[in-house]
């Protein structure tokens, strides 16, 4: 399914759409300026390679933002009560990467389903992993 | 330095400093800022995006980028090499963050472990954000795990 609109729609397993997220440069030094977060690693590919990076990085806290982003469009109605990430790998700015999750535990009792989240690079590396706690209304 | 004695040390430090609060700051909540980090996220919810919407909010992942300096306590021994590295942060949202918010933050210890893999044995330092209203409603924990290369 790709849009859950009700708890009671929710399966164990389901997917997550994947989806490819805007991280260009202007998409992240939008971010960086947001979050008062203007590092040149980020924003200037040359100066990140002379850091030792093969181009600008997207920042960290930036995927797990665009992770929510991307559990907010499966489940509007929904509330993130807990969103962890692990920063496995760089995800470079101006890349296509790709975003995936899957429903691993649901509670009826609570109405509250837990995910399981990734990004993976251009390359096929994985760049983040995660979990997510949702709550549902009734 | 040996392994036992490595184990005994980070086993002292924990005890000498898992729960120390550390740091104090104070932010302020502004639906411009809290508009744009949404949006560059891709958000589509207008609760995040539309600083009109009656359940407007900050994203759920807001606070992370509310760094007060300090990374560490005084006198925190040097364990590990180097600086770390930042391995991710867990964010609980324990209530909605508003436009106009004064959120006081308060910075802990939580926990100090240590992981051992194919690229040796790593020490997980786990610094604590709590922030609080103004009414001192907790509204978002932050965990961030600093990484280090055991010496």
């Amino acid at each position: 399914m790709t849009k859950i609109l009700r708890f009671d729609e929710v399966e164990l397993g389901d997917d997550l759409p994947a989806e490819t997220p805007d991280v260009s440069m202007e998409r992240v030094t939008n971010f960086c300026r947001s979050a008062k977060h203007v590092f040149e690693r980020f924003i200037d590919h040359e100066a990140a390679k002379k850091e030792g990076f093969p181009a600008a990085i997207v920042p960290g806290i930036m995927s797990q933002g665009l992770l929510a982003a991307m559990i907010h469009r499966w489940a509007p109605n929904s509330s993130i009560q807990t969103i962890d990430t692990v920063f496995r790998g760089s995800l470079l700015v101006d890349s296509n990467i790709t975003m995936t999750g899957a429903v691993t535990d649901i509670d009826e009792a609570d109405m509250t389903v837990e995910l399981d989240l990734a990004i993976t690079a251009e390359d096929g590396r994985t760049g983040v992993i995660g979990t997510a706690k949702l709550q549902f209304s009734a | 330095m040996d392994q036992t004695n490595s184990v005994q040390d980070l086993a002292s430090v924990r005890e000498d400093w898992v729960g120390v609060e550390f740091d104090w700051a104070t932010f302020e909540m502004k639906a411009d800022d809290m508009v744009a980090w949404a949006e560059a996220c891709g958000e589509s919810d207008p609760r995040f995006t539309d600083a009109d919407h009656p359940d407007f909010q900050a994203h759920p992942g807001f606070t992370t980028h509310c760094m007060s300096g300090r990374v560490l306590p005084e006198n925190f021994p040097q364990i590990g090499g180097g600086f770390g590295i930042d391995g991710g942060k867990k964010v609980e949202v324990h209530g909605p963050i508003r436009p106009g918010d004064t959120l006081n933050a308060t910075t802990t210890i939580a926990d100090i472990f240590d992981k051992t893999g194919r690229s040796g044995t790593m020490i997980f330092i786990v610094q604590r954000m709590e922030f609080r209203n103004e009414r001192s409603e907790l509204v978002s924990t932050v965990d961030w795990k600093m990484i280090k290369k055991a010496d």
